[in-house]
């Protein structure tokens, strides 16, 4: 079987990037003597896939992460085990048990839901960025120059944010991450902030939730 | 630290390299919380996190002083340079990766002294973390800074700026020391009293109580206590027995790589076999072994608590622990399944390896190293290296049957009596050692023959029979590499070599006197820092240095010294005697080698401390 697990990665932890992530979730996976599965070779490493790496600074909520087990577990188990061996700032939150040919949560992910709060200090700016929302979601396009490992080029931000409004004093966005569109929670503020006319504000990113192609959170197999 | 800096330190992480390292909150670090009677050490590693985290003795240390209900200990390493200028732009202060407390707030700070070039860090630090820099301008509230490690053994480069040094084995001294400075801080002892109590504990040296004077040519002619409660020497402390010695069963673990990020189990401490350039095989013995069965004990508590997926074993010579075989075999048999790879460093080439191999091998076959030190026989007999070349082409034979394909061989250049036909054997060595990959059958041997040399420039160290010797000049070591790196021209070979300049310091500072703490000084307003990474190291800013302090790199690199010179760390007693350090080196000089004391006693000092060695 495999399973499919929720969990938390904190603000404490928003300085550690995916490869840090990866490497503490394997061994705390180790530490909790579930029933995991190696990769071959000379350096054998646990088998396990992320829906979706998490850029450095955000904290997640719901984070998603897939690990194939040699036996049965139930979620409660699971769940506990984990829970036990995660390291502070790593919360597991659901865990959901899967046929070994259910698709991988990486292939349904389709959209994911950020909030952005704005630093202390910084609450003045914000309104403008707040005020500025109807103007910016109005444009048709909004050209950026995207910086790719293979250098930069001009892209389209407006087709990936699917949704965004204000929510509380706060900014909530749905916006694409699959293969054809990926729209960048930094991007958006700044781009927004360029509407606005403001220097890109100081924010606490969150993100909430990861969604399937129907906008349901992935977890809800 | 108040609500204003952790916002400015906030937005400072999100801009500089790798925040992780500077956060804290691995799995696995205490959190201790600051309560009244709690006396409060901050262990500072004076270079990178990545290095930091790698280090054993701060492993140990940090968990043996948080065991203690009336101590605790944080950690804080040298930031690196946008850090650096990012905290001093911000006006936060250096401070403590648990509880995020500035440095000048604890009741010690302490700094492991590893390697010479990272003493700058040492005053960037204290100046980051606001301590006074210099010891005689620090206040009553200034923490009582304190240091230990193998550099340690000679102290004056930095008697200037450490209040006291701790000599020996770290889980003896420690805990006395913390605890006297505690108590002497909630009584309110003047700083003075608190240095001159801890300078009645033995293996304390508190250089403010004691006074150097200097012949015209510079050498050192006296060193004198100046309070009664300075001895002389000051005798290093030795833990007798490791299995009792406290050591941790869980670590922190760091989320962003250490450079060695794995469990690390020490099998034993001090090594017999005498090589004369070494300085650890001095200041370590005596030899103290842990047993296998602890340190089963130890692995599995270790794996537990940390998840790590590899384990290796540290000392200065792995081949010679005399439960070896028992050790490799118990450690794959628990945990190979579970994918936990083992690594054997450091061994030499004369043990009975082919057991051990072929377990490791079971794991993960990963390079082998080798040591041989030097090119030619004579060459290793004048080092006592007691390895013959027959040894080593036996034994990497071995390892190429066993599967093994990539080798790396150590060597020093600028040895004592070295001569080009020295040098030229390294190379002949390494074309032999392919020959014995050649010689393996087809069938037998891995893919992919990768020979590794590296050639390190020779330093002459404190308590080694080359204590008295000079090291080549910059000139001559350039000369030599060159001469290498024609030599070794030879298909899978690669030719690896140090930039002298950085070893010409190290010489400078390993032998130093009290002046030196001049030039160290200078170096560090001239902004000299993390002169142990190549990319920072500013050799010109070090040669300033040095006419700043008036002094001459060369009197202390590059002189042959007096028998009878009185040294600047003879004001210490490691163990090991000036006398039988004298005889070593006149066999060196006559090519004669000296075997392992565990054959016979060569009367090196040792049986003086009691019990630490049957004689």
């Amino acid at each position: 079987m495999k399973m499919l697990f929720v969990f938390r990665k904190d603000k404490d932890l928003r300085f550690i990037g995916h490869l840090d992530l990866q490497r503490a979730m394997q061994r705390a996976l180790r530490r909790s003597g579930l029933p995991v599965s190696f990769s071959q070779g000379f350096n054998p490493h646990i088998i396990l896939s992320f829906a979706a790496p998490l850029a450095v600074g955000i904290t997640g909520e719901k984070e998603i992460a897939e690990i194939p087990l040699q036996l049965p577990v139930s979620p409660n188990d699971f769940l506990e085990r984990l829970g036990k061996a995660l390291p502070p700032g790593l919360i597991a939150l659901e865990a959901v048990g899967q046929k070994d040919d259910a698709p991988a949560a990486m292939a349904r992910l389709f959209a994911a839901q950020y909030t952005f709060a704005p630093r202390k200090g910084e609450e003045g700016d914000w309104q403008k960025l707040l005020d500025a929302l109807p103007a910016f979601l109005a444009r048709e396009t909004i050209p950026y120059i995207r910086r790719t490992k293979s250098g930069e080029r001009p892209d389209d931000l407006r087709p990936g944010i699917l949704n965004l409004l204000e929510k509380n004093g706060e900014l909530w966005a749905t916006l694409a991450l699959n293969q054809h569109m990926t729209a960048k929670p930094d991007q958006l503020l700044t781009s927004l902030a360029e509407t606005a006319g403001i220097p890109v504000p100081l924010a606490d990113t969150r993100r909430t939730a990861l969604l399937d192609d129907r906008f349901n959170p992935l977890e809800q197999v | 630290m108040d609500e204003m800096v952790s916002r400015r330190l906030e937005a400072l992480l999100a801009r500089v390299q790798r925040p992780a390292r500077y956060v804290g909150g691995e799995l696995n670090a205490r959190v201790k919380a600051w309560r009244d009677g709690v006396t409060t050490f901050a262990f500072c590693f004076p270079d990178t996190y990545e290095v930091a985290m790698s280090h054993l003795g701060m492993k140990i240390i940090y968990d043996l002083v948080n065991r203690q209900e009336d101590l605790l200990c944080e950690r804080a390493m040298m930031p690196w340079t946008d850090m650096m200028d990012g905290l001093k732009e911000e006006g936060i202060p250096l401070y403590s990766l648990e509880n995020k407390v500035p440095l000048s707030r604890f009741d010690a700070v302490g700094f492991t002294l590893q390697y010479e070039m990272s003493y700058t860090n040492i005053l960037h630090m204290l100046e980051l973390g606001g301590i006074p820099v210099k010891n005689a301008d620090r206040g009553e509230d200034d923490p009582i800074v304190i240091a230990g490690g193998p550099c340690a053994c000679n102290p004056e480069p930095l008697y200037a700026f450490i209040d006291a040094f701790l000599m020996g084995d770290g889980e003896e001294v420690t805990l006395e020391a913390l605890r006297l400075v505690g108590q002497g801080r909630r009584e309110g002892l003047k700083r003075a009293e608190i240095l001159s109590r801890l300078a009645r504990i033995p293996g304390v040296y508190v250089p403010a109580l004691y006074e150097a004077a200097y012949h015209e040519d510079g050498t050192l002619a006296a060193f004198m206590p100046t309070d009664p409660a300075a001895s002389l020497p000051v005798e290093k402390r030795v833990a007798l027995n490791l299995d009792e010695a406290s050591y941790p069963e869980d670590i922190p673990v760091p989320f962003t790589e250490a450079v060695h990020d794995r469990i690390v189990l020490e099998v034993m401490r001090g090594c017999t076999r005498g090589c004369r350039f070494c300085q650890a095989g001095m200041l370590y013995r005596p030899v103290r072994e842990r047993s296998a069965e602890k340190l089963f004990e130890l692995a599995q508590k270790l794996v537990d608590a940390t998840g790590y997926e590899e384990m290796s074993l540290s000392s200065l010579s792995t081949g010679d622990y005399s439960q070896l075989n028992e050790l490799v075999q118990g450690l794959n048999a628990r945990f190979a399944n579970k994918g936990i790879s083992l690594s054997l460093p450091s061994l030499r080439i004369d043990g009975h390896l082919e057991e051990a191999l072929s377990d490791t091998a079971r794991v993960k076959k990963s390079g082998l190293t080798f040591a041989p030190e030097a090119g030619t026989q004579r060459l290793r007999d004048v080092i006592n290296k007691g390895v013959t070349e027959e040894d080593l082409l036996r034994t990497v034979g071995e390892a190429f049957a066993q599967g093994f394909s990539q080798v790396k061989l150590y060597f020093m250049i600028g040895l004592p009596t070295e001569t080009d036909e020295d040098l030229l054997g390294i190379a002949d060595l390494a074309r032999k050692v392919a020959g014995a990959y050649y010689a393996t059958p087809k069938g037998r041997r891995a893919r992919g023959l990768r020979i590794t040399v590296s050639c390190a420039t020779f330093v002459p160290k404190p308590f080694t029979p080359f204590q008295w010797a000079a090291q080549d000049t910059l000139e001559e070591i350039k000369r030599k590499q060159s001469l290498l790196r024609g030599a070794l021209n030879i298909k899978n070979v690669t030719f690896n070599w140090h930039d002298p300049e950085v070893s010409y310091l190290e010489a400078c500072f390993a032998r130093g006197d009290r002046k030196m703490a001049d030039v160290l000084y200078q170096a560090y307003l001239r902004g000299c820092r993390l002169d142990g990474w190549s990319e920072q190291f500013d050799l010109d800013s070090w040669f300033l240095a040095f006419r700043d302090a008036g002094l001459d790199p060369q009197f202390y690199a590059n002189r042959e010294r007096g028998r009878d010179e009185l040294f600047p760390w003879d004001l210490l007693d490691i163990g090991v005697t000036k006398a039988y350090l004298w005889r070593e080196n006149e066999l060196a000089h006559a090519a004669k080698t000296t075997p392992d004391c565990r054959e016979y006693c060569l009367g090196c000092g040792l049986t003086r401390f009691e019990g630490a060695c049957a004689g």
